[in-house]
């Protein structure tokens, strides 16, 4: 595997991990835009635009891009997210100069007004799908509240108001500004022909206009996130009650994100976890996990609950008491090891998948300018010790803090409040 | 493409499969027990379900906590499935670990504990899923299409039913378990960095000496209705629909699950650029082939607002009844562009071969080449594609509904 690099007079940065076995090649265009970036009237174009890239430029139509990925085997999609709108296709090694060729030209959509319209309604399908999902809408709720006036609170859908009110004219000015070629990364992983891939940035990007772009970083405000909060969506025909319930973590410039994340599989992971063993094998809950998210200048720990709308209250009160308990009693020698095993092993299976690499490589250097191999994170991950775990425990400490939130059949109840001794 | 497969039999039955994936550092191993949901039985909808979870939780000399300890300690992911033909149990891993995995499997496989102690945990952890499921509509929707389309049992949902596994105990699981979970038909499939002879060596010194009586078949019955709409207060209604095709292991499947692509499969499919890109109608639609192995059914879904949920219905019935006649050159070679695309892109995860030459083997009772594999997308052309569905038009449609209200099905469509 080798890592190269070239950035184009413009700023647009062409990176590729190459692994000469691999017989893929995947392709990303990872723009440095998300949810956090929009204003209240734009609340929601990140990822509408994302869909409208699909509709076509002006000598491209929506068909002949969904046409021509096909004919190409592209396995092919786009996703937003906080921080990130990325654009992806993997092929077969033979097609790596159509397909870059395809997702660079689509990178300056046409975004007509009559596509505009007809793709409006099917962001708004897009919201009524997830509002009739399991978790309700509380994930969304929980970031609202956790991180208050921070962008960050921003949910990347929008809202159907915010979408109904939308003129495309706004589209096309948040386009303009955020679709610069600096705050754009061409990542390829797999079987990746380098010279070609500068070659087709350069004839496809090489005009691209540079914007000068705005700092994105923001301070996270202590007052809106160090309290407890509990809200309650009422779904009176959901079977589950679902929680969601965030507290603060490493940012993903802090070097103890690692062991943060290995604080989160002891304590949370999907399996053999303290969480799973006390509610999941017990069938207490449907689903009792704790996972870290990081972002550019803040991070989170999210822990998620389903379970009997009426165990809701005592299994709230149960996490709480594993969380208290790791805090104040610390963590078992053993199971730091297994779970650092356990998240290396998940490693090297990720790392041997080019197409699974691309969305490590691309964020990793969108974010932080590096790039950091699945070796270099081995020996991250294999060199934690019980005293970074517990170093992360006793600086982001899960218990008695944090926000919650419930959706399902229950109304709020105050004997569901978080303890009163929360900081 | 070089590609190389092993096979073997153990003199109980059991069959093993083996793909070298160079370039790889993982291993996957899969074993597949005959002991799916087909064996439920009367009132037992989910005892196939419980019993593979029964069967984690304590085996050889080991607990239920001390099984995920050795496992995930050995960083081995694991898996436990079921479906209607199968109860399987997976790890994928560095290789230097699979000496380390093949014991515990065994373990589990030949020497369950299948603790009194633990069943009612089990039980309400199979629980809790059910009740999680009636909180997805898409999820329900389509369970209820392969109810409502298969013959009984083989439409039955692996995951239970409420009020049936309520009523299971430890002596169904125990029949259960002895009954099914035996080595006569059952695979066990590796994929990656192997060492073959070594693989087949360990395999058999820890189940060459399983002996028990054969699986037992069960008989299939008739179907029922094949029009539902399943009450359910959502923003969304969604539409399922299924006809049937010929199940993988005849020539024709080929055609036939071309035919759906164009049909359903791509961003370039019919149904994707009429429904959702020219009409907005929804954010998802899909249409794709389902098999078992001894029928198939063509699925098609979609998800939209109650508002416009007969008109995605109605766009969804034309275009399945212009389909006939009316495939054109370009859209089928990137059906086959597309297929064979993912075929040779597979062979970058050792746990999807691993899961796919099991698979052949099941239905077909060999596994195909890539080359084979590739070599039939290449011989499809529209001749032969018309030609199938000239003589298999879309009929006898299967459909359910599911939102606030029923929609309007032509009486035609479902005769």
């Amino acid at each position: 595997m080798k890592f190269l690099h070239e950035r184009l007079p413009n700023g647009l940065d062409v990176i590729a991990e190459v692994t000469d076995t691999a017989l893929s090649t995947s392709i990303g265009f990872f723009v440095k835009t998300g949810a956090r970036d929009e204003t209240d009237a734009e609340w929601g174009v990140s990822h509408f635009l994302e869909h409208m890239v699909f509709k076509g430029t002006h000598d491209l139509s929506a068909d002949e891009i969904n046409r021509r990925f096909d004919w190409m085997g592209a396995s092919a999609n786009a996703f937003t997210s906080e921080e990130d709108t990325v654009y992806h296709a993997a092929v077969l090694p033979e097609q790596q100069l159509e397909v870059t060729a395809l997702l660079a030209r689509m990178m300056r959509p046409a975004l007509r007004e009559e596509d505009f319209d007809t793709e409006k309604l099917v962001i708004l399908e897009e919201i009524r799908m997830y509002d009739d999902q399991p978790p309700f809408g509380a994930d969304d709720r929980c970031r609202a509240t956790f991180f208050g006036r921070h962008p960050l609170a921003r949910g990347v859908l929008g809202t159907v108001e915010s979408i109904e009110r939308m003129p495309v004219e706004a589209m096309c000015d948040y386009h303009r500004r955020r679709y610069s070629p600096a705050n754009i990364v061409l990542c390829a992983t797999g079987a990746v022909d380098f010279k070609a891939l500068v070659a087709s940035a350069r004839q496809w990007c090489g005009d691209w206009e540079p914007i000068a772009i705005p700092p994105r970083r923001a301070p996270l405000d202590a007052q809106t996130t160090g309290s407890a909060t509990l809200e309650c969506i009422t779904r009176p025909t959901s079977t589950l009650e679902y929680a969601v319930r965030m507290s603060r973590g490493p940012a993903g410039d802090d070097d103890d994100r690692f062991a943060a994340k290995l604080l989160a599989a002891i304590l949370g992971d999907t399996s053999g976890s303290r969480l799973y063993w006390a509610m999941v094998d017990t069938g207490r809950a449907e689903q009792a996990s704790c996972h870290h998210q990081d972002f550019l200048d803040a991070g989170l720990f999210a822990t998620q609950l389903s379970c009997d709308p009426e165990d809701a209250g005592e299994l709230l009160a149960m996490i709480d008491t594993i969380y208290r308990q790791a805090a104040e009693q610390g963590l078992d020698r053993r199971e730091v090891e297994q779970n650092r095993n356990k998240l290396a092993g998940r490693w090297v299976l990720l790392g041997e998948r080019p197409r699974r690499r691309l969305f490590d490589v691309g964020p990793e250097w969108a974010h932080s300018g590096d790039y950091r191999s699945v070796a270099d994170d081995l020996r991250k991950i294999e060199g934690l010790s019980l005293d970074d775990v517990h170093r992360v425990l006793a600086r982001w400490p899960l218990h008695g803090t944090g926000a919650t939130v419930l959706a399902g059949p229950l109304p709020l109840d105050p004997s569901l409040e978080p303890a009163s001794e929360a900081q | 493409m070089k590609q190389t497969l092993h096979s073997a039999t153990l003199d109980n039955g059991i069959i093993l499969l083996g793909e070298d994936l160079p370039g790889l550092e993982s291993v996957a191993v899969a074993f597949h027990t005959p002991a799916g949901a087909i064996h439920d039985g009367p009132g037992r909808c989910g005892l196939a379900t419980l019993s593979g979870e029964m069967m984690l939780r304590g085996a050889g000399d080991r607990t239920s906590r001390e099984i995920v300890e050795v496992l995930e300690g050995s960083g081995i992911q694991w898996a436990q499935s079921v479906s209607t033909s199968h109860s399987s149990f997976a790890g994928a891993m560095v290789a230097r670990q699979l000496p380390t995995a093949l014991p515990i499997y065994a373990d589990i496989l030949r020497r369950p504990s299948l603790p009194d102690d633990e069943l009612d945990n089990a039980l309400q952890m199979v629980l809790q899923n059910l009740a999680g499921t009636e909180d997805d509509p898409a999820h329900r929707a389509m369970s209820a299409l392969r109810q409502l389309h298969y013959p009984h049992p083989l439409g039955m949902p692996s995951e239970g039913i409420s009020a049936d596994v309520e009523a299971i105990g430890i002596d169904d699981v125990r029949s259960f378990v002895a009954a099914h979970v035996v080595p006569r038909e059952m695979i066990i499939a590796v994929a990656g960095r192997i060492d073959w002879n070594d693989f087949v060596e360990r395999v058999s010194a820890l189940f060459g000496d399983w002996q028990t009586d054969d699986p037992s078949t069960v008989p299939i019955l008739s179907r029922g209705e094949r029009v539902r709409h399943v009450s359910h207060d959502s923003q969304q209604t969604h539409i399922a629909l299924a006809w049937s095709v010929p199940p993988y292991r005849h020539d024709d499947s080929y055609e036939a699950s071309a035919a759906l692509s164009v049909l359903g499969g791509g961003s370039s499919s019919r149904l994707f650029s009429e429904v959702r890109e020219r009409r907005g109608l929804c954010y998802s639609v899909s249409a794709g082939y389902h098999t078992l192995r001894d029928c198939a059914s063509a699925i098609c879904y979609s998800g939209t607002s109650a508002a416009r949920a007969q008109e995605t219905l109605d766009v969804m019935l034309a275009e399945i009844d212009r389909l006939p006649g009316t495939i054109e050159e370009a859209e089928l070679d990137r059906v086959k562009s597309r297929a064979k695309s993912a075929l040779v892109m597979q062979q970058e995860s050792s746990a999807a071969r691993a899961a796919w030459i099991a698979r052949q083997w099941y239905h077909l009772g060999t596994v195909r080449s890539l080359a084979d594999e590739l070599a039939r997308y290449d011989r499809l052309n529209v001749a032969s594609v018309e030609g199938w569905l000239a003589e298999n038009r879309p009929a006898g449609l299967t459909i359910v509904s599911l939102g606030k209200e029923p929609l309007e099905v032509p009486r035609e469509v479902s005769a």
